[in-house]
């Protein structure tokens, strides 16, 4: 073959390379146009389908405001929330659908480590970020997976610290001397108290009661019989909700009432704790919280009258607020590393702070937050954050007044 | 000593109120051999119902047991008509099981979605006051509900020994065929003892609304004690099921105040083990039919 037989061959290789590149090019705007697709699989059923509709509705008013600002790198954006019956198994079919055969461009998670476990798990496998609102167990980060980043300040474990350090902060006249631990036996129960005590003993707060009990406890009357005969000047439970109420519900029947009483769960719903042991009983009781309605952090005041334009009056479950969260996280990092990338998403999460309703968050490198969460206290009926100083909207009321039965 | 007095008064008094519960699954077994595993629910809606009444329009949910019980005991009746009777035809006791699973986790539906899931709690004025008596605190809501107890599992005594449906209930319980051949109408005894099976669930149901926090799945940790009480009682036996929730109340009591609330309900079902390994027909029960 020819020099210039060649050098013809290699002129139309070339145009076809321009024409080649033009349409891919023209293709690429195209696709820039199409919306951004999240994908989220949620509980429409089963235990964890009542904060699931919560999560759902921040993760889509965070999609409507977003959008109603002109979306992300000027696309819309879209969500595709599929069920999973609250299963295991099935959030992870989920998550397999949502990667492989939709395609979506990014995921946010479920509600529950028992859920966010495995499906992180899914995502990871793909090279996708896990942006998650609610799991924060320690089976989440066991996992020891890059990719994972829970949207809230503290890890559940860690939840009790913020009252350990306000307590310790106490001058040693009002500090308590004795300490009880009523414990539920469940990985997001007893480990925030048991954080606590090691905590308190460390300062020579001595034990005078501690009680596991199993998860099927409907009685809680035996324990605080036993707890107010030791009389611990303060209490600290871990517990869920039903135990929570349940514990509280004997303490007041019982008419034991410590001095402080801070419970990981239950004491921190603005709706259901007053519901379940009398309005007038809550005043003086600690819990914690990741986030609260009239909290000062990025954006929140937005979120809260956005909340309450688009779905009406009433208090707002801190689960939609973490949900949103996600989204805000998702917004900033994909504005700074100006791509969908999830390699560069994840890369640019574990570097700095990120804004939102949650606060500053930034995490360790299996996804577990830096931060502390809120210290609250029921004052005058109301739940108001108190600790630490620099988010405290009233000062802490001590000690607890008596029941008002 | 203080605190092991404090739990056996502690125990009688919710061994009460599992007493009340369960006399309306033993009545039923007892009858036609029905293991009505639907009671937990029949006790979850009851409190649902007093919960409704006391917070919309402010009946007492005590007294409220005057209005749920007559509804739920229609609607005991209307359950056995429609559902229980068309079993018997085919002697379908393993059958029966299904059926009133079934309605159990129909009735956990509807009111999941009617009252979504969240737990709820009947709170009157009484509810979280307590007495001290002779040096030990009592609850007021504990000896209301153990007062009810004690008078509706005594009227359902007299009911069952007094009067003419009584010995209609025992003759068929004892013999039914014989019983049918005397003129009893066993269908009629049935559909009326399913009946006061449920209207007891609705009693119980008032009084645990207020003790307990509840949500539609409450029934299955409830239906799971329930069976213990009545199969630890004899199966069909009312005193049976009596002692045997007394018993339940005072050990799980006792044991989660000198030991560990952890070892309460282990013990318990050491002891159920225990008796039925020398006894299988529980406490009260007899071997054949005719226990009640």
């Amino acid at each position: 073959m020819s020099r210039g037989r060649w050098g013809g061959v290699a002129t139309f290789v070339a145009l076809a390379a321009l024409v080649g590149a033009a349409c891919s090019s023209k293709g690429t705007n195209s696709t820039n146009t199409k919306p951004i697709v999240i994908g989220i699989s949620l509980s429409a059923s089963g235990d964890f389908s009542d904060p699931s509709a919560a999560a759902k509705k921040g993760y889509e008013l965070w999609a409507k405001t977003v959008d109603a600002h002109g979306g992300i790198m000027g696309r819309q954006v879209q969500l595709k929330i599929v069920d999973d019956t609250s299963s295991p198994d099935q959030v992870v079919t989920n998550y397999q659908n949502l990667i492989t055969k939709d395609k979506v461009d990014i995921v946010f998670g479920p509600f529950s480590t028992l859920l966010s476990a495995p499906a992180a798990k899914v995502a990871n496998r793909y090279g996708y970020a896990f942006i998650e609102p609610a799991g924060g167990g320690p089976a989440i980060f066991d996992e020891n997976l890059h990719n994972i980043f829970f949207v809230q300040p503290a890890p559940v474990v860690d939840s009790g610290t913020v009252f350990a350090n306000y307590i310790l902060s106490l001058p040693a006249d009002q500090r308590p001397k004795t300490a009880g631990y009523p414990e539920l036996d469940d990985p997001f129960a007893a480990p925030i108290a048991e954080t606590v005590r090691q905590k308190f003993e460390a300062a020579g707060i001595t034990t005078v009661f501690k009680q596991i009990y199993p998860a099927e406890t409907a009685e809680f009357t035996t324990i605080v019989t036993k707890l107010a005969h030791a009389s611990p000047d303060i209490v600290v439970g871990g517990t869920q909700v039903a135990d929570a109420f349940g514990l509280v519900k004997a303490m007041i029947s019982e008419k034991f009432s410590p001095k402080f009483l801070f419970l990981s769960n239950g004491s921190n719903d603005p709706v259901n704790f007053p519901d379940k042991i009398g309005a007038s009983n809550v005043n003086g009781v600690f819990g914690a919280g990741d986030w609260f309605e009239d909290e000062k952090s990025p954006g929140n005041a937005e979120f809260v009258a956005a909340y309450h334009a688009a779905y009406g009056p009433g208090p707002i479950d801190s689960t939609s607020a973490e949900a949103y969260a996600c989204g805000q996280i998702l917004q900033a990092v994909v504005s700074k590393v100006g791509s969908l990338d999830n390699g560069k998403i994840i890369a640019a999460l574990h570097q700095g702070s990120w804004a939102s309703v949650e606060g500053n968050l930034s995490w360790n490198s299996v996804g577990e937050p830096q931060g502390q969460d809120l210290l609250v206290e029921w004052i005058g009926g109301k739940l108001v954050p108190v600790y630490p100083a620099s988010v405290a909207l009233a000062a802490p009321t001590i000690p607890k007044p008596n029941w008002a039965g | 000593m203080h605190l092991l007095v404090q739990a056996v008064i502690l125990g009688i008094l919710i061994g009460g109120v599992y007493a009340l519960m369960a006399s309306g699954l033993t009545l039923v077994f007892g009858i036609m051999r029905v293991i009505n595993v639907a009671q937990g629910a029949m006790v979850i809606l009851g409190a649902y119902l007093s919960y409704t009444l006391f917070s919309s329009v402010g009946i007492d949910p005590l007294l409220s047991i005057l209005l749920i019980a007559p509804v739920m005991f229609a609607l005991g009746v209307g359950i056995h008509r429609v559902f229980i009777r068309a079993l018997r035809a085919e002697s379908g006791e393993e059958m029966s099981l299904l059926v009133t699973w079934a309605t159990a986790l129909a009735i956990e539906g509807v009111l999941s979605v009617t009252y979504t899931t969240n737990l709820r709690s009947t709170i009157p004025g009484y509810a979280q006051r307590s007495w001290i008596i002779l040096g030990y605190r009592v609850a007021e809501v504990r000896v209301f509900g153990f007062v009810i107890s004690v008078v509706i599992l005594s009227a359902l005594s007299l009911l069952l020994a007094r009067t003419r449906f009584g010995r209609s209930v025992r003759a068929t319980v004892q013999n039914p065929t014989s019983a049918k051949l005397l003129g009893v109408d066993a269908d009629r005894v049935s559909a009326l003892g399913f009946g006061i099976g449920i209207s007891t669930a609705a009693a119980a149901g008032a009084v645990f609304g207020i003790i307990y926090p509840f949500n539609p799945g409450s029934h299955y940790d409830l239906i799971s004690r329930l069976l213990s009480i009545v199969v630890l009682g004899g199966l069909g036996s009312l005193g049976g099921a009596v002692v045997a929730a007394l018993l339940l109340g005072v050990g799980e009591s006792v044991v989660a105040v000198m030991i560990s609330p952890s070892w309460s309900s282990f013990v318990f079902f050491i002891v159920l083990i225990v008796i039925l390994v020398f006894r299988p027909q529980g406490l009260f029960g007899v071997r054949e039919r005719g226990a009640l």
